[in-house]
């Protein structure tokens, strides 16, 4: 009957400690401790035993329940505090991450870097000229005459520093073609510049500011003609745009260039059709032309064998038409409210 | 500037079988942007600068002319003349021009017996598409010949103007004038006025008529008056006064001085068809420039290296001619009309090519010999400083380049024509105004850190201002030694050598700033690297904690650290508490392995030495 007992026991804990579940726990449960379970079958037929036997068979049996009901209830602990635990875990692993602290890049240098990638494949050279310029270099150079509106007070900032009797005042560049003349004058031939620089208007509203950012494209070479420039807007306006957005130059008058050109590409938002935020289905990008040949003079540069192209745009102009962001005030780029800057 | 041009009026000069869409098509590509098209015969055309011609209804429907046969349209030109009336008459006026200089051209003719009435219908829904009030027969006049011809005119009651007298002078400082509009007008010195008999004001030449001499119901008399004005003087005064006409904006673009008398003579025309009225005056004119023909040496190759293409002989000459152009031999005559915008062949090459048409010439990329390059670095390593500080948590700001004079620093540049009192001076430091920038964004969050990376402009005398590049940084409720650490980790990150000297703010509100000079730290950086060798010997890392005696600064125990053997290999700052400092040194020998005994001698002797130089005494 020890025996009966003792192998009983070693059975059992062994099934328990294999069941890795609740369900196979509680069939462990009625097996052994259950109305009609193993324990239950020792006493039911003790017909055959002296009282001394029956007291003994009642001791190891109890004795044995109680270690059954032990181990059971440890062993239920256990599984269903697994069960909590695996849970728990899992459920830990969908809260979001804990993110190093990143800041923002400005606009401004988010569209500088794309304009930037776009031209160096095509050789272009990235450069910087000075921004409180002579105004020599912003105008008389660039063949722009002295009664030129541009020249007057209401459009360019002026500094308040005497005049040099051979480059004039000093003024806030109002473009970023005072770097054609920077360039030409370096005397190195042939050219491919890239010029993204600070300039200044006096202006501000919804669609201006004071301090604006512009990317120049200037070249000059031998036998440099339309085609060329019409070759390497197609390539800007195919990277930059997508390959959906179809460009057209048009007639139009800068004092640097001639012939000189309005750049349009089809409109975004109706995508050629029309519609009230374009012109009959296109939006002027900027301006472009030939370099005028007083232009290359003032470079030092001889008309009758070099000509090139020039093209001056808007950073924030290019930046806002290509993403489609509709910034309703232009001036938020300049306010620095942590709530915008956040959002790019 | 833009127009405002009837497609219905257009049709007076062109005979065309194209559509509006057609047309403004063709303008768009050849000639003018065409905005809008409103109501389905007007166009609003943005005519450029150099174009003055082209703000009429004569100018545009000579680009037609010229443009809607290359796009397959017929284009018949309509001759419109008046028949010319003889002018003559015992009306005078005796006209005094103070310098010729202001008024090129001045014609006038009076005409008496008129009747002021209503225009007729066809007037008034004319000037009214074009976005003018009709106001009666004579002045609707003048300003449908204006919109016509593109050569603004005016008329007088000629009985109000005192001994029928003018003097066209320049204005002294705070004279009076009340215009048209009814506004007075008190003028700034060199505005071009005329002066009756009286010494009256009478007329803002070019701007707008005075209204002490204004045609009204009762007038009978009528002085009809068309001239040319110089151009600079019109926009200035018209800038200054804050007064922009029609009539200023077409003529300080310049207006054509050969159609000063057919435009008289339209107006005079029509004036005496709508008010019955007749001449009654000789026509006076007077030359104050000569102009002579301006003519180019026609050059067709080069025509074609500049389209890049080839463009036919007989398209160059049949080009120019329709755009007015006479071409004797080889000289190509320019039209008055072209006078200040046609100089040299390129002008040319620009006509006949916008005629062909720029969608008609291939793209190409330029090819030729490589650019010369000369590497510069600054553009990288900005691009390199701009992620590290984005990834340090850094906020990019951009700011005006003018700021107030509270920021402006020590010998800032003055700007003389500020838009304003916020933009007073080219700023010397990127500081002050990213202080602002964070105190602005106050509730944003406790922990704030922004960087700008921008030009300042520091004067230097007899020379444009020196323009370095900065990289300005704030911050709020940063630890000073994490952002002192930010900064040092952005040197490593650069490659930035040596002692680069830089100095932390603090300021109040837990706030910190520092502003380094990026194109120094750019030519610092980068330094050849220096390789040691790798050795297979183990290094032993140890604290010690010390009490900071007399030393002042770290580097001070760094030096005696570092220098008591050569054994130590690295000394690093662990923490400090109160006074007590606990420096982490690396032991290493490169022959052998280090034992813990070797190295108790070696922090023995680091010991003495801290307590001999600063005495230092180790923490018990």
């Amino acid at each position: 009957m020890k025996l009966d007992l003792r192998s009983i026991k070693s059975e059992a804990k062994d099934e328990l400690e294999k069941t890795p579940d609740l369900r196979s726990l509680s069939e462990w449960h009625s097996k052994y401790l259950g109305k009609k379970g193993v324990l239950r079958s020792l006493t039911s037929d003790v017909s055959g035993l002296t009282p001394e036997e029956k007291k003994e068979l009642g001791r190891g049996v109890n004795e044995l329940r109680s270690f059954l009901e032990d181990i059971y209830s440890s062993s239920l602990n256990s599984v269903t505090s697994i069960k909590k635990d695996k849970s728990l875990e899992n459920f830990y692993k969908t809260l979001p991450g804990k993110k190093p602290e990143i800041g923002h890049l400005h606009l401004i240098t988010q569209a500088i870097r794309e304009i930037n990638e776009v031209f160096s494949k095509l050789g272009f050279i990235r450069v910087r000229y000075p921004e409180v310029e002579w105004d020599y270099y912003s105008f008389e150079a660039l063949n722009m005459p002295k009664t030129h509106p541009a020249r007057d007070e209401w459009e360019t900032f002026f500094i308040d520093l005497p005049e040099d009797p051979k480059l004039g005042k000093v003024v806030i560049t109002p473009h970023t073609s005072n770097g054609q003349i920077r360039e030409m004058l370096k005397g190195r031939l042939p050219i491919r510049m890239l010029n993204i620089s600070r300039c200044g208007r006096r202006q501000s509203d919804i669609n201006h500011v004071p301090t604006f950012y512009q990317f120049e494209g200037f070249v000059v070479d031998k036998d440099i003609s339309i085609t060329h420039l019409k070759g390497v807007l197609e390539y800007l306006i195919y990277n930059f745009f997508g390959k959906d957005t179809k460009f057209r130059l048009r007639p139009y008058d800068f004092r640097f260039t001639e012939p000189s050109f309005e750049v349009d590409v089809t409109c975004g938002i109706c995508g050629g059709k029309g519609c009230r935020f374009c012109k009959e289905g296109w939006v002027e990008l900027g301006g472009a032309g030939m370099v005028h040949p007083n232009v290359l003079r003032a470079g030092g540069i001889d008309p009758e064998v070099y000509s090139g192209f020039a093209f001056g745009w808007g950073v924030e102009r290019v930046l806002m038409m290509r993403t489609g962001l509709k910034i309703d005030d232009i001036r938020y780029l300049f306010e620095n409210n942590l709530k915008f800057l956040e959002q790019f | 500037m833009n127009v405002l041009i009837p497609f219905s009026w257009l049709k007076d000069y062109v005979k065309t079988n194209a559509g509006i869409r057609d047309v403004a098509k063709a303008l768009s590509e050849h000639s003018f942007s065409v905005e809008k098209i409103i109501d389905d015969d007007t166009l609003e055309i943005e005519v450029t600068p150099n174009r003055g011609d082209g703000l009429s209804v004569l100018g545009i429907a000579r680009e037609l002319a010229a443009v809607l046969p290359v796009k397959g349209f017929s284009a018949d030109w309509v001759k419109k003349s008046f028949p010319v009336k003889k002018y003559s008459g015992r009306d005078k006026l005796k006209v005094k021009i103070s310098d010729n200089s202001l008024v090129p051209r001045f014609s006038a003719v009076v005409i008496d017996k008129v009747k002021v009435k209503e225009s007729p219908a066809l007037v008034k829904e004319r000037l009214s598409k074009v976005g003018i009030r009709a106001i009666n027969n004579i002045v609707d006049v003048t300003n449908y010949c204006m919109i016509e011809l593109g050569q603004p005119m005016h008329a007088f009651d000629y009985n109000k103007i005192t001994g029928h007298e003018m003097t066209v002078r320049e204005s002294k400082r705070g004279e009076e004038i009340v215009t048209l509009d009814g506004v007075k007008r008190v003028l700034p010195e060199g505005v071009i006025v005329i002066e009756d008999g009286d010494g009256r004001l009478i007329d803002l030449c070019g701007i707008m008529g005075g209204l002490n001499s204004e045609v009204d119901e009762n007038t009978t008399k009528v002085l009809l008056f068309v001239q040319v004005y110089d151009p600079v003087r019109i926009r200035k005064s018209s800038m200054s006064l804050g007064h922009r006409t029609e009539a200023a904006l077409r003529f300080e673009k310049g207006v054509d001085f050969e159609s000063v008398i057919p435009s008289l003579q339209t107006a005079v025309g029509m004036l005496t068809e709508l008010s019955g009225g007749e001449v009654s005056s000789e026509l006076i004119d007077l030359t104050g420039t000569v102009y002579t023909k301006k003519h180019i040496k026609i050059d067709y190759e080069k025509i074609n290296k500049i389209a890049g293409t080839e463009i036919k002989k007989d398209f160059v000459n049949s080009t120019l001619t329709s755009l007015g152009f006479v071409i004797k031999g080889s000289d190509v005559y320019v039209p008055s009309w072209r006078y200040d915008d046609i100089e040299i062949i390129e002008d040319l090459a620009e006509e006949v090519i916008r005629i062909y048409g720029y969608q008609e010439l291939p793209n190409e990329l330029p090819g030729g010999t490589l650019p010369h390059h000369t590497k510069t670095d600054n553009f990288a390593l900005e691009d390199k400083t701009k992620d590290f500080l984005k990834h340090m948590g850094f906020f990019e700001c951009y700011n005006y380049s003018a700021v107030p004079g509270s920021m402006a620093g020590h010998g800032a540049l003055k700007v003389k024509n500020p838009l304003n009192a916020d933009l007073e001076f080219l700023r010397t430091s990127l500081t002050p105004k990213l202080l602002d920038v964070l105190n602005k964004n106050k509730g944003y969050s406790e922990t704030v850190k922004l960087f700008e990376l921008s030009s300042v402009y520091l004067a230097k005398k007899g020379d444009l201002p020196e323009q370095p590049y900065m990289l300005g940084m704030v911050a709020r409720g940063v630890d000073f030694l994490v952002f002192k650490g930010i900064v040092e980790a952005l040197f490593e990150e650069l490659g930035v050598t040596g002692d680069f000297p830089y100095e932390i703010t603090e300021h109040s509100g837990a706030i910190i700033s520092c502003e380094l000079p990026f194109d120094k730290m750019v030519d610092s950086a980068g330094g050849s690297r220096v390789y040691s060798p790798l050795t297979g010997f183990n290094s032993i890392k140890e604290d010690i904690t010390i009490i900071v005696g007399d030393a002042t600064s770290f580097s001070e125990i760094v030096s005696v650290v570092s220098s008591t053997d050569v054994r130590v290999n690295k000394v690093g700052f662990k923490d400090m508490y109160e006074d007590a400092l606990t420096l982490s040194i690396e032991f290493l020998d490169r022959a052998k392995q280090i034992t813990s005994e070797e190295t108790k001698g070696i922090r023995d002797a680091i010991i003495k030495n801290l307590d001999s130089k600063y005495g230092i005494k180790l923490k018990v």
